[in-house]
């Protein structure tokens, strides 16, 4: 959206010279149910930023409204193209929600398989997340090979579930696929090779220059900011804080198959490209066992349409963080209410705080590190407060700017 | 759900005049008067009995707006409800003593109309188009219907 | 016999602007996708360009809100001729499941003319570029 266009950006501009720096401003253009395309102002001092406007609401659709006038297994699917990347995890979290207001249980069976499509979409979200940091870094060799292996893991995620993206393999109360026969061993070394790159893929991230310039000591936060704008997944796992679901409130067949937290400090983003790749090797082993210790049984239990009266929210660890659902029924065949807070919302208080200080070359990569919907950066406009200059740049416009800062300074 | 966790929940409801219930082995739902909201969220926050604010709910009541903070800690939820008159939707805003409140704060504002007093930032729109008349009530109330909606905002072609 | 060679320039190498208008981000991965070595869509000559102003071809993801609408038409104004615009997805194409909500336009067609829809939730890499490449004639 151009400037002159919009009168209302015109008061914002006016209305930002009265916030001091020293205040905390967060904003995030992430509205729960959707994500993308985002509008950024960034307020300069010289080469630096010192704030940051967001508009956001392009992707609003809506969803929460929608779902009380449509059935509840309608819902879920609904809720499943909130976004392409973790689609699973919010169709697996607003189903436990709603499992829980009913008195049937989720076999064993369906929870295994839950716990390796959603560690499979982890595999996935990540790899795609190092591919977009090596694009954004001008590293495009390791954007190639990344989403090159990428498409291993949605080769199997096909096979198992029909769909690449939106894999609708959630009920409510089961899954509505069974694993298919005699693809344990071809899991188990796929598994195995994925790991193997994602060891590759961190040594490249510790040695080439081009990514160390533009990661180390960028995006820098301390755990106490983090703690109190309440940061979720890898944004509070940077810094130190044990935050993750999956290890502190154990879901689907997580208590019982072997996991273990992974954690940086250098609280850079650096820390979190070493932190995504070392998640991904475990959900790699987590998926190789659950696969090879898959039990016996049904599936799924199949429930009437309409769900008893209360309420019940639930949480789950989508790979951008902690995903949150609350539902209410007043026992009819369409839920009361449904809430759903993703992650993006959570960090976006935390993104915009790492992004003051920063010089405009930075940001893309900043702004990719929490790992938001990469449509978002669409568009940025930018306010320098000793000229007084304003302009606005695309994405791509702002990546090649942050290539070429980086290569002439040398 | 832990016995510490639960007893030092029920010390914070007495102190706010109220008192807890067990919804379910690891959930608690506290229902507190709008004049103690502070004061619970500033113990529960400050004395660590939980230092992760999920998010906050907008629920409609009928007559009143309800607000629900999400509070976790290990395996134990905490639901914080409170109730502010539809008529008068005014509430008390927590972001002094949790800054990340700040967003949900903004999108109960936007979906149900409700003013969070002492939030820098109630005339922003979190979500809501620039496009949105002034005179149309907020889109999650039960009297809010959509097709209406969409025609106001010209998304329906004839 | 400039303007034939245009048109075979066109045809043979088009140049792709993407705009996401509110979608889940499904359709746009499934577009990147189809530009890595598995599905390479480089090799018939199809180009991401950054801005408008450089393209033939318009492609369309996501529901259009109230939101997003004004930019989508100022972004199709900005492409020079001749343009072409591509509706990927169910979203694009009617408003998909989010059909009736809200803050949810009926499509693209609504806002801007459509000359190819890629039908799909989301479409794959070779439904894209099938799509984009019957547009140009070269699939008959």
């Amino acid at each position: 959206m151009s400037e002159s266009s919009n009168p209302t950006r015109r008061e914002e501009t006016a209305g930002l010279m009265k916030y001091s720096t020293e205040n905390l401003v967060p904003f995030g253009p992430i509205h729960p149910a959707l994500k993308e395309p985002e509008y950024f102002k960034l307020v300069l001092e010289g080469e630096k930023i010192v704030d940051v406007i967001p508009r956001i609401g392009y992707v609003h659709r809506g969803l929460e409204k929608a779902a009380e006038s449509r059935p509840w297994v309608q819902n879920m699917y609904m809720f499943e193209r909130t976004c392409g990347i973790c689609s699973f995890v919010h169709s697996l979290c607003y189903g436990q929600a709603v499992e829980e207001l009913t008195i049937y249980k989720v076999p064993k069976r369906a929870k295994y398989i839950r716990l390796i499509i959603a560690e499979l979409e982890r595999i996935h979200s990540h790899l795609l997340w190092v591919g977009l940091m090596g694009h954004w870094a001008g590293f495009e060799t390791l954007f190639m090979w990344v989403w090159r292996d990428r498409e291993i893991v949605l080769d199997i995620v096909e096979t198992i579930s029909g769909n690449r993206v939106h894999k609708s393999m959630n009920a409510i109360c089961g899954v509505r696929r069974d694993m298919p026969e005699n693809m344990e061993d071809h899991i188990v070394e796929k598994m195995k090779y994925l790991a193997d790159r994602a060891r590759y893929y961190r040594e490249i991230i510790d040695t080439e220059e081009t990514m160390l310039e533009r990661t180390q000591k960028v995006g820098k936060l301390t755990a106490d900011t983090v703690e109190k704008l309440c940061a979720v997944g890898p944004m509070a796992r940077y810094v130190g804080i044990q935050n993750d679901v999956r290890l502190n409130a154990p879901y689907a067949a997580y208590d019982e198959v072997p996991f273990s937290i992974v954690t940086r400090n250098e609280g850079d983003v650096q820390g979190l490209l070493r932190l995504r790749l070392d998640e991904m090797i475990v959900s790699t082993d987590m998926v190789s066992y659950a696969v090879k210790h898959l039990p016996d049984g049904p599936i799924r239990v199949k429930i009437p349409p309409i769900i008893p009266a209360g309420e019940h929210s639930s949480h789950c660890e989508a790979p951008r963080g902690e995903i949150f659902y609350y539902v209410k029924s007043t026992g009819g065949r369409t839920p009361d209410r449904v809430k759903s807070r993703q992650p993006t919302m959570a960090n976006l208080p935390a993104a915009l705080e790492m992004l003051k200080g920063q010089t405009i070359a930075d940001v893309p990569i900043v702004l990719t590190a929490i790992d938001p919907c990469f449509g978002c950066m669409d568009r940025m406009s930018f306010l320098d407060t000793e000229t007084n200059k304003q302009w606005t740049w695309s994405g791509e416009q702002l990546r090649q700017y942050g290539i070429k800062y980086y290569k002439d300074r040398g | 759900m832990s016995e510490v966790f639960l007893r030092r929940v029920e010390e914070c409801a007495v102190d706010a005049k109220s008192k807890s219930t067990q919804l379910r082995e690891n959930e608690t739902l506290v229902e507190v008067e709008q004049e103690y909201v502070k004061q619970f969220v500033s113990k529960v926050w400050n004395d660590g009995i939980s230092r992760h604010l999920s998010t906050i709910t907008g629920l409609d009541l009928g007559e009143k707006i309800g607000i629900v903070y999400h509070f976790w800690q290990n395996q134990n939820l905490l639901h914080v409800r409170t109730t502010v008159q539809k008529t008068s939707p005014t509430a008390v805003s927590i972001v002094d003593i949790i800054p990340g409140a700040i967003l949900y704060e903004m999108e109960i504002h936007d979906l149900f109309g409700v003013m969070f007093v002492g939030n820098p930032w109630m005339d922003k729109k979190l979500l809501l188009p620039e496009t949105w008349p002034d005179d149309l009530p907020p889109p999650l109330l039960k009297t809010s219907k959509s097709p209406e909606i969409r025609k106001r905002l010209k998304l329906e072609v004839e | 016999m400039l303007k034939q060679l245009e048109a075979w320039a066109r045809k043979r190498s088009p140049w792709v602007y993407h705009i996401n208008a509110s979608s889940c981000n499904g359709c746009d991965i499934e577009l990147v996708a189809s530009l890595t070595p598995t599905y390479d869509i480089e090799r018939f000559g199809a180009v991401l360009v950054p801005s408008p102003r450089h393209a033939d071809v318009l492609i369309v993801t996501g529901t259009v809100n109230a939101q997003t609408k004004d930019r989508l038409r100022k972004v199709y104004e900005q492409l020079p001729d001749p343009k072409h615009v591509i509706a990927l997805g169910a979203c694009a194409a009617a408003g998909g499941v989010f059909k009736g909500c809200y803050n949810v336009g009926q499509g693209v067609q609504d806002v801007i003319p459509v000359d190819m829809f890629v039908p799909g939730c989301p479409p794959r890499p070779e439904a894209i570029m099938y799509g984009v490449l019957k547009l140009l004639g070269e699939v008959k």
